[in-house]
């Protein structure tokens, strides 16, 4: 077998098996709860929280809360499935084989991207219809391709908590956090700008907040030439998040072939 | 007989306030997730325009919001970290019951959840100048014990209503953010639909919160305060009495299975 197709047939596969074991989700009642649960219910929180404070139009919070979805199949998810592998016993197998790591690390985010990527997108289908948003006046491919690459970036995130989960027990708290904190830093319930001005940076360097913003300005119709910085900008920031969540991971790998304390990385 | 189990009592409050203690994921619980949630109520009541935050909704009731999540989690998931850790067939075997010793776990855990609810009080009063003039204070005090009670015993009928099933953390996602979305910890339950109002009706701890948002906004109406700290009380009986039944069931069921980890 061609080493390329090696390559390949080993990414598709241990991808679908971490997707779909590591992260629990082995039956549907489990998958729609972990991804739906938490999602839907704190949408539902903001809603009427917003309904009291005086905002009535709910669309707003409903598409960012919808384009949240990726934090919990990239952030959340990958981060568990990596650490799991710790928390499982498997993480000794893994680092035994010859299995090229840059394959098996990807492979990691594969599933969650795509599965985020389909979940938003239907999400969004969903609430035009539920809101009667006419379609007419949206750029919904353009929407689409900034929910892809949200999707992608956001992996970034998941690759550095679950990298930081394989030493630490407490990883899943920080990813909690770092998870329910996107929820006021990437404009998801009000816009970047009605944040304080010193935490604006914090926001900007963060992967969600300018795909967010190009797939509302796609929404309201923004063509390519519109966003086009916006997306370069967040498939930027999420490339750096992406290397720096790898070279975490080798060099913990490293680390734990020098102590010879596999299962403790 | 007394000291006995007055001993008892102090054993396991020890022990759950250490367990609780030592897990950075109740600190998240308690702290984090509340103090996001109010930021959020904080930044869009900004966007509206509003000059400054309802404080009572926006700030103390996220504090109610880290006690309910803290007890969803330690009521769900204790008797999970005993099948787990192996420790479920000793409690079961030991001359204390399954059930008292869950009654004794969930109230430390009601009472650790104080410190969500201290805390959004410190903040109101610390960073938004928040002031208990005109607040009946009396009625906080009660409201707060009505509050207590409707808390522990959802937590009792959790905890044992959810040992019937393995899949028992998915439940969490159903009656963390649910309940407290029905209740109105965040915001006055009159601007919820009907129906949710309506469905809201059968927790305790909706009247209890009823009577402490009333209390904190000075009411002296004893009358409705009383109608809802009795409703509030008559409905965690109510929860302590099913949860009686189910203790019942879940010990005919181990004996009839001879399955300690079937529970």
């Amino acid at each position: 077998m061609p080493p390329l197709v090696r390559y390949a047939r080993l990414y598709v596969i241990q991808a679908w098996y971490a997707w779909r074991s590591l992260f629990g989700w082995a039956n549907p009642f489990s998958y729609f709860t972990s991804k739906f649960g938490f999602t839907f219910f704190s949408m539902l929180m903001f809603i009427f929280l917003g309904r009291f404070v005086g905002l009535n139009d709910p669309v707003y919070i409903v598409i960012g809360n919808i384009l949240l979805i990726p934090a919990a199949n990239c952030l959340s998810g990958i981060s568990m499935t990596v650490g799991n592998e710790r928390a499982f016993g498997a993480m000794s197998y893994l680092l035994g084989s010859p299995a090229p790591r840059t394959v098996i690390f990807f492979g990691r985010g594969l599933f969650h991207i795509l599965d985020s990527f389909l979940t938003v997108a239907v999400g969004l289908l969903v609430a035009v219809s539920i809101f009667g948003l006419r379609f007419s006046g949206m750029n919904f491919p353009l929407a689409l391709l900034a929910v892809l690459i949200t999707a992608f970036t956001t992996s970034g995130l998941g690759y550095i908590t679950g990298s930081v989960s394989l030493v630490n027990r407490d990883g899943w708290m920080i990813t909690s956090t770092l998870s329910l904190s996107l929820y006021i830093l990437v404009g998801a319930n009000f816009p970047v700008s009605a944040l304080p001005e010193w935490v604006q940076p914090v926001s900007y360097a963060l992967p969600m907040t300018r795909g967010i913003m190009a797939a509302r300005a796609a929404l309201d119709g923004a063509g390519f030439g519109e966003v086009a910085g916006l997306l370069a900008g967040e498939v930027a920031v999420g490339l750096v998040y992406i290397a720096v969540g790898y070279w975490l991971f080798r060099w913990l790998e490293r680390k734990s072939l020098v102590n010879g304390m596999l299962d403790s990385v | 007989m007394i000291a006995r189990a007055l001993r008892l009592v102090r054993q396991q409050v020890r022990v759950q306030f250490q367990v609780r203690l030592f897990n950075l994921y109740s600190f998240a619980l308690y702290f984090i997730q509340p103090a996001i949630f109010s930021l959020v109520g904080m930044l869009l009541s900004r966007a509206a325009g509003n000059p400054r935050p309802d404080l009572i909704y926006t700030v103390i009731g996220s504090g109610v919001l880290g006690m309910w999540s803290g007890l969803v989690f330690s009521s769900l998931y204790d008797i999970r970290a005993d099948r787990r850790d192996g420790t479920l067939e000793l409690i079961v075997a030991s001359p204390t019951s399954l059930g008292t010793v869950e009654a004794i776990r969930t109230m430390a855990n009601v009472l650790t959840g104080l410190v969500s609810l201290l805390a959004a009080f410190i903040i109101a009063v610390l960073v938004f100048d928040y002031s208990f003039a005109g607040v009946n204070l009396a009625a906080v005090l009660v409201s707060l014990l009505v509050l207590l009670a409707g808390l522990w015993s959802l937590g009792v009928f959790l905890a044992n209503f959810t040992v019937w099933s393995r899949l028992s953390g998915s439940y969490v996602e159903f009656l963390e953010i649910p309940v407290a979305l029905v209740c109105g910890f965040m915001y006055p339950i009159r601007i919820l639909p009907e129906w949710m109002q309506a469905v809201s009706t059968i927790f305790p701890i909706r009247w209890a919160l009823e009577a402490l948002d009333a209390a904190l906004t000075g009411s002296h109406d004893l009358a409705r305060l009383a109608e809802c700290w009795g409703l509030g009380l008559l409905l965690s009986f109510l929860f302590w009495g099913v949860t009686r039944l189910l203790e019942g069931r879940v010990h005919d069921r181990i004996r009839v299975t001879g399955e300690m980890r079937s529970i």
